[in-house]
């Protein structure tokens, strides 16, 4: 049957955990199960690796984002978003003439549905480029799903279904977590736990350089909070505050002891990790140097700025002991109910500013096949217009970059460009052919994880026909 | 030592001594003039006290009998506003918490933020782009935020902006700041109103009908495919009424036969109440165009940010609208649709639950029982006079609710207080006021340098934080609990406060000055300094234990009278930042 049910982890990586932990001096971990059988480790890593989500809060548009270029697909996206005669640009569709540049050649042929051509967003011209040079590929219309779903089973509710389809919060949580809204252990942070015994600093396994995220959220792996300029010091707990050392001194005391009151601790548990870890990561960055500019435009660019500091911490990989990272970048904006045509191409224009000098940046440091960047998003939206933006979907397509990355070729299966057919469920809605948890496997086999390991990573895998979608080497 | 101030009136002055009670009860104000100064000398001493009263006139009457501790009028307090005086904790002694919050509730509101933004010149077109910038909207907030004597007003509609979210992040087009005004200033209005007004208010408000996307929302057109936008349909009904999943009336999720919570609505709810909130678009018939010397097209007088939006019929959708098992017939006026619509939401069993464990999570505790949930949403569907949606009555229920008043011996009881609510609650201890009437009080939302939160700034319809968060790895999750202001809280926001409240209780922030002259006379005793912020800030929950401490490290470095004030203010300085970084205060129990 489907499997529904998060398994624990097993008892090596608990077992490595405790002993990394232990190491650190840290708290113990909340809930250890030791019960599994021990096996060997997965990550007994010599080399480097990290994965990199790039999460684009709001629900991406897709449509706009890989666009259908060969001329009857195309005509039929025009049709459906408003495009003017001639082929120009009308309402939200681009115009043909301007995806040219952007046009996508497989670098080995291949026969897609309808025999589609696609283009990326005109903005993408960097991805372009490494589509061509193989560096990037473009995984078609994936989304959440329990199992393998047809229209007729969607409609009839005859299969279980990922929960509250369409909305914001959850399906965030759904694409990092695997759960609604309240879920608290992401893919990327389950990928973490077995990963944790593999580096000098257990706590620079998972990092956000974006706030909070679940993805990378383990059982044990806790995400680890960085900003685009590096760890903040605490100035008023370093020696002096207010003419005291003294009052500093107390200061530090008070906002990093541990309390009975289960919220004054995880306050000061938090503060006392942002205050460990600061002078580790700041004092290994520092000798970091990363020439690579992430600002060629002169446009303030944030994603640009986290996707940096990454770049930074993987620069300094060799001094933190570092083996296998987890990391997470976000930007917003992209729930374009309206304005799609005014605000979607600055946000594509910043992905691929972002997304070019991260990718220079591995080039720089010797990891380019080390490191291994992907899109994710709350959904894609509809493929109709509701005016002048458009709507929450499902399925989407996205972006995986690297050296690592089989590029330069299309996966999964691309849908129709309709309204009606059995692959959308309304408005061009995509129903996903693929599932994240492919798309998340596909990545852990090749950072490391074993098959048999997939399933505590990824507990609903066995639902679907393939764990390797084959994008990466 | 503070520069007097010159700008407008109201800029300038420290807030008068509460004047809902001088209104209210002439003879107790008295009283609490005299403690006020009496206070400052007497550390924490009592409340009450007779003042030595001259003999040739009447004798004054008794004094009223108290009601509570200082203690515990001081918890109340800081649960149903930003920051506390002795006079209203003298007050809420003699009124009781209902009798003190009817008083409050019939406080006149101060200045809008439009009247602000009027007084400041914001609102005349000027050649450096003034009204296109959104900045002067986030000094608006702040001096919303920080000044007025309706703090409890103010309060609440903060904690409303943080449910019903609009957000100046994005809002563009002419006159930003106008048009997150006129949503603050429809929030304050409206907050000792009916909920049923309100949400009709929310969903014809200009900034709302921006940031979902309700102004210009058209009806299909079956020609191009183009459908209604479903964005506003989706969230009045996901985070503004109803929730996702049927309730209990104390806030337990439904289940059905085989265990599963019994979802609300589904997709063609959405598509079929979508059409409802057709045709509607920013209402420029009050607008004046202006015509300038430095833009070639007419600028609109600001108007447009706070009228309703209009309905142009021939815009909206006359579909048949089926949702929620309620039916809209084909043809029916837009203004009708929309009544039907939103007294379908409004009288949906779920709005009492779902409203008030979300503004007892604001205002009193993360994990409220479900026992306390239904005695406040039972008051929401009927506050005794047989009238749904009362908020005054709900406002009353959750502040005055024995859960709320019984100091909590849980180690899991409480909330994180939000970093707006504690800088507001330093700036209005400390009569903090403008030496230039400006304001300049930028957006903070930057967890870096900032509080991580600015008011009015949320980074999506979802709010700052989610009601249902649970931070991973954490003892909430062992326990089942949630934590939502934890979602803002990690490495960098913890260090961004700490550094931001260091720099700013020092400097204030640009123009903006707080005045210390409230706790100069005790800048040489320690603990007597440590007590006074013990009481306006926590309600006396740090421990003495930890007082101690910081009386120690205070005590370092001797100050008297005879030191510099450069001394006197570095104790000051100390003891705040110690006070206000020091979890127990940081978690409002």
């Amino acid at each position: 049957m489907y499997k529904n049910n998060i398994p624990d982890l097993n008892r090596r990586a608990f077992l490595k955990r405790t002993m990394a932990l232990s190491a650190m001096g840290a708290a113990a971990p909340m809930a250890l199960n030791l019960a599994a059988a021990g096996e060997a480790a997965a990550f007994d890593a010599t080399d480097y690796k990290a994965i990199v989500c790039v999460f684009l809060y709001g629900g991406n548009d897709y449509a706009n984002t890989v666009v259908p270029y060969d001329l009857p697909n195309y005509d039929k996206y025009a049709e459906l978003r408003g495009g003017n005669p001639g082929r120009l640009r009308g309402n939200i569709a681009y115009g043909h003439a301007e995806l040219t540049p952007t046009a996508l050649t497989p670098v080995v042929a291949q026969t897609l549905t309808d025999d589609l051509q696609f283009a990326l967003n005109p903005n993408l011209t960097g991805v372009a480029s490494l589509f061509h040079a193989g560096k990037a590929a473009v995984q078609l219309n994936v989304g959440p799903l329990v199992v393998p779903t047809t229209k007729a089973q969607y409609q009839a509710a005859g299969v279980p279904l990922p929960p509250k389809l369409f909305s914001h919060n959850d399906q965030q949580s759904v694409w990092q977590a695997l759960g609604s809204e309240g879920a608290t252990r992401g893919w990327g942070g389950r990928i973490g736990d077995l990963a944790l015994s593999s580096n000098g600093n257990s706590l620079l396994t998972c990092i956000s350089a974006a706030g909070n995220a679940v993805f990378v959220s383990g059982q044990n792996a806790l995400q680890y909070q960085i900003s685009p300029d590096g760890a903040i010091p605490i100035w008023a707990a370093k020696g002096w505050a207010f003419g005291s050392g003294q009052v500093s001194a107390t200061l530090k005391d008070l906002i990093t002891r541990s309390s009975s009151h289960v919220l004054e601790n995880e306050f000061a548990r938090v503060t006392a990790r942002s205050m460990q870890m600061e002078e580790i990561v700041n004092t290994a960055l520092a000798p970091v140097n990363l020439t690579t500019s992430f600002d060629t435009d002169g446009r303030p660019n944030g994603l640009a700025n986290q996707l940096r500091i990454v770049a930074k911490l993987i620069g300094a990989r060799n001094s933190l002991g570092s083996k296998r990272q987890v990391f997470f970048v976000s930007m917003g904006g992209f729930d374009n109910h309206d304005g799609l045509m005014e605000n979607h191409p600055g946000l594509m224009s910043a992905i691929n500013e972002a997304v070019s000098a991260f990718y220079a940046a591995t080039v720089e440091l010797g990891v380019a096949d080390k490191v291994t960047l992907f899109t994710a998003s709350d959904f894609g939206r509809t493929l109709s217009s509701n005016g002048n933006g458009s709507d929450h979907g499902w399925g989407s397509h996205h972006l995986i970059v690297g050296g690592g990355v089989r590029g330069g070729q299309f996966y999964g299966t691309a849908p129709h460009i309709s309204v009606d057919t059995d692959d959308q469920v309304g408005q061009g809605r995509l129903l996903p052919s693929t599932s994240v948890d492919q798309m998340g496997a596909t990545m852990a086999r090749w950072f490391g994880v074993s098959d048999s390991e997939l399933p505590v990573i990824l507990p609903r895998i066995g639902n679907f026909a393939t764990s390797n979608l084959g994008f990466m080497t | 030592m503070r520069e007097e101030v010159t700008g407008s009136m109201d800029e300038v002055r420290p807030e008068p001594q509460s004047k809902a009670q001088s209104d209210s009860l002439p003879s107790a104000a008295v009283l609490g003039v005299v403690s006020a100064f009496a206070l400052p000398l007497a550390a924490c001493g009592g409340g009450g006290g007779g003042g030595g009263g001259g003999s040739s006139p009447p004798p004054p009457p008794p004094p009223p009998a108290l009601n509570y501790t200082e203690t515990e009028a001081a918890r109340f307090l800081l649960q149903a506003q930003f920051s506390l005086t002795s006079d209203d904790i003298t007050a809420v002694r003699q009124q009781t918490y209902a009798g003190w919050l009817d008083t409050q509730f019939a406080v006149t509101a101060s200045q809008t933020g439009t009247a602000w933004l009027d007084g400041q010149g914001h609102g005349t077109p000027k050649s450096d782009g003034n009204y296109f910038n959104p900045i002067m909207g986030d000094w608006m907030a702040w001096r919303m935020m920080m000044t007025g004597n309706d703090q409890v007003r103010k309060r609440l509609a903060l904690a409303l902006s943080e449910m019903l979210v609009t957000s100046l992040s994005p809002i563009d087009g002419f006159w930003p700041p106008y048009v997150i005004a006129g949503y603050w200033d429809m929030l304050t209005a409206n907050v000792f109103g009916n909920f049923r007004t309100l949400i009709e208010e929310v969903t014809l408000n200009p900034s709302m009908g921006f940031f979902l996307n309700t102004k210009g929302n058209q009806k299909e057109d079956p020609a191009t495919g183009r459908v209604p936008d479903e964005n506003y349909a989706r969230e009045i009904m996901q985070l503004f009424t109803i929730g996702l999943y049927e309730l209990n009336l104390d806030g337990t999720v439904k289940v059905n036969g085989s265990g599963q919570p019994i979802e609300t609505y589904v997709q063609s709810d959405i598509t079929n109440l979508a059409r409802v909130f057709t045709g509607y678009d920013w209402n420029y018939s009050r607008v004046t165009w202006q015509n300038t010397a430095f833009l070639p097209y007419p600028i609109p007088t600001t108007e447009f940010t706070r009228d309703r939006m209009a309905l142009d019929a021939s815009k909206h959708s006359d579909l048949a609208v089926t949702f929620l098992g309620t039916t809209i017939p084909a043809g029916t006026p837009g203004a009708t649709a929309l009544k039907t619509a939103l007294d379908t939401l409004f009288n949906h069993p779920n709005v009492g639950p779902f409203f008030a464990r979300q503004m007892i999570q604001r205002l009193v505790t993360s994990n409220p029982t479900p026992a306390y949930i239904q005695r406040v949403a039972t008051v929401f569907n009927n506050n005794g006079a047989g009238v749904r949606g009362d908020l005054k009555a709900v406002w009353k229920a959750i502040l005055t609710d024995t859960e709320a008043r019984t100091l909590p011996t849980s180690p899991r009881a409480g909330k994180l207080r939000e970093p707006i609510v504690r800088w507001t609650q330093w700036a209005r201890t400390f009569n903090i006021a403008s030496t230039t009437g400006k304001w300049e009080i930028y957006d903070t939302s930057n967890a870096d340098t900032g509080l991580g939160q600015s008011p009015l700034r949320s980074p999506s319809v979802f709010n700052f934080f989610r009601p249902g968060y649970v931070p991973p790895q954490t003892q909430f999750a062992v326990d089942g609990d949630v934590a939502p202001e934890f979602q803002i809280h990690n490495e960098t926001s913890t260090a961004g406060y700490i550094n931001f409240l260091a720099w700013s209780i020092n400097s204030g922030y640009n123009d903006v000055k707080p005045s210390y002259s409230n706790v100069l006379t005790l800048v040489t005793d320690s603990k007597g300094l440590l007590d006074w912020l013990n009481l306006r800030f926590t309600a006396n929950q740090i421990s003495a234990a930890t007082i101690t401490l910081m009386q120690t490290a205070l005590d370092a470095n001797p100050v008297t009278a005879a030191s510099t004030d450069a001394q006197k203010m570095d104790r000051i300085h100390g003891a705040l930042l110690m006070v206000m970084a020091c979890p127990e205060y940081i978690v409002q129990k």
